[in-house]
């Protein structure tokens, strides 16, 4: 009884909350003085229909260079952790040795293609739409998650997804640097032609970031995930 | 008139969801509670997101993938995670008369 009636106190304070927040909120018909001028300058001067996107990987291309490097250390870590503790059997007895079933196999053969077809449509529309290199990066690697859950022999190649991490991060630098050379500064997208605005190939240098970002997030949460899973044998 | 239909077919998908709710509330054990919440869940999905391709003719194509992916993915994920449950013995609830599954494992190769 006293149970039911602090369940319905907190569900009544709760609702109170919200209420309160409902009551409170007036919608805001024009934008702060910051928003507002990126919204009118990421058009214009990087020539992307996404703001987000634009101001991810141009106006705080440096920030973004920072995040990834902070993946990539945390990608690192769990390496170095989790790497030195071989199975022991403690995990192995854990883990049942049984197979996924037919229905999920077959499942996730016909979801893997589709998950990596839409991460990389999540990528390449960074500039465009809601999407890019993290998110699309995210996408992928849930991909090998459900890979690795379902076919437990499966091993991915850890020297091509740290080879293949290393070369788009070394990239993605050299592409900031030539901005530094031939346009406005460290990662300015204009180092190609901005080209005809909302169109696929668009917004200068974006693009190619997005896909740069996309591989290296992908392959150092494919390396993380791998790490993670308890050594079979 | 669309707009009409388009509004139904979503009411309709949100009875669903309601019910499933429900049922996750309701239902005695996991796997009753997972088959309420699947069964109810993707039918619901799939009512919200036809009534919404027939409210926004435009957005069609997109939401038919949504609804091809809710429908390859619901029943997918709840069957391993009903798998994974009677995998680690949770037990079932009073009343469950027949388990597939274990005659299926006992006889293998027998008739489905």
């Amino acid at each position: 009884m006293i149970q039911r009636l602090f369940a319905a106190a907190a569900v009544g304070s709760l609702g109170l909350v919200f209420a309160s927040l409902a009551v409170g909120y007036s919608e805001q018909y024009s934008l702060r003085p910051l928003a507002e001028s990126y919204v009118r300058l990421v058009p214009l001067e990087l020539g992307a229909p996404n703001v987000i996107t634009g101001i991810l990987l141009t106006y705080r291309g440096f920030d973004t260079l920072g995040e990834v490097a902070v993946l990539f250390m945390v990608a690192a870590g769990v390496g170095l952790v989790l790497s030195r503790q071989p199975a022991r059997g403690r995990a192995s007895t854990k883990m049942r040795s049984d197979e996924a079933s037919e229905i999920v196999r077959t499942g996730a053969e016909i979801l893997v293609p589709l998950i990596c077809i839409f991460a990389a449509y999540i990528i390449m529309n960074g500039h465009l739409s809601a999407g890019g290199g993290f998110q699309g990066g995210a996408v992928i690697a849930s991909g090998v998650l459900l890979t690795l859950l379902v076919f437990p022999q499966y091993q991915p190649n850890l020297e091509f997804l740290s080879i293949a991490e290393s070369i788009a991060g070394a990239l993605f630098v050299l592409v900031g640097v030539a901005g530094l050379i031939t346009a406005g500064g460290f990662l300015d997208n204009r180092i190609f032609p901005l080209g005809q605005f909302g169109a696929f190939f668009s917004a200068g240098a974006i693009p190619l970031l997005s896909a740069l970002l996309g591989i290296k997030v992908g392959c150092e949460l494919s390396v993380i995930l791998e790490r993670f899973r308890p050594q079979k044998r | 008139m669309t707009e009409l239909i388009g509004s139904i077919l979503v009411l309709l998908g949100a009875i669903f969801h309601f019910s499933a709710g429900l049922g996750m509330l309701r239902m005695p054990d996991v796997y009753t509670r997972m088959q309420a919440g699947t069964k109810a869940s993707t039918l619901g999905n799939t009512l919200v997101l036809l009534g919404l391709a027939i409210y926004q003719p435009g957005w069609g194509l997109k939401l038919l993938i949504i609804v091809y992916f809710v429908l390859m993915t619901n029943p997918i994920s709840s069957h391993a995670l009903a798998r994974a449950a009677y995998g680690i013995r949770i037990p079932m609830a009073g009343g469950t008369g027949i388990d597939a599954l274990r005659h299926a494992r006992r006889n293998p190769g027998g008739r489905k």
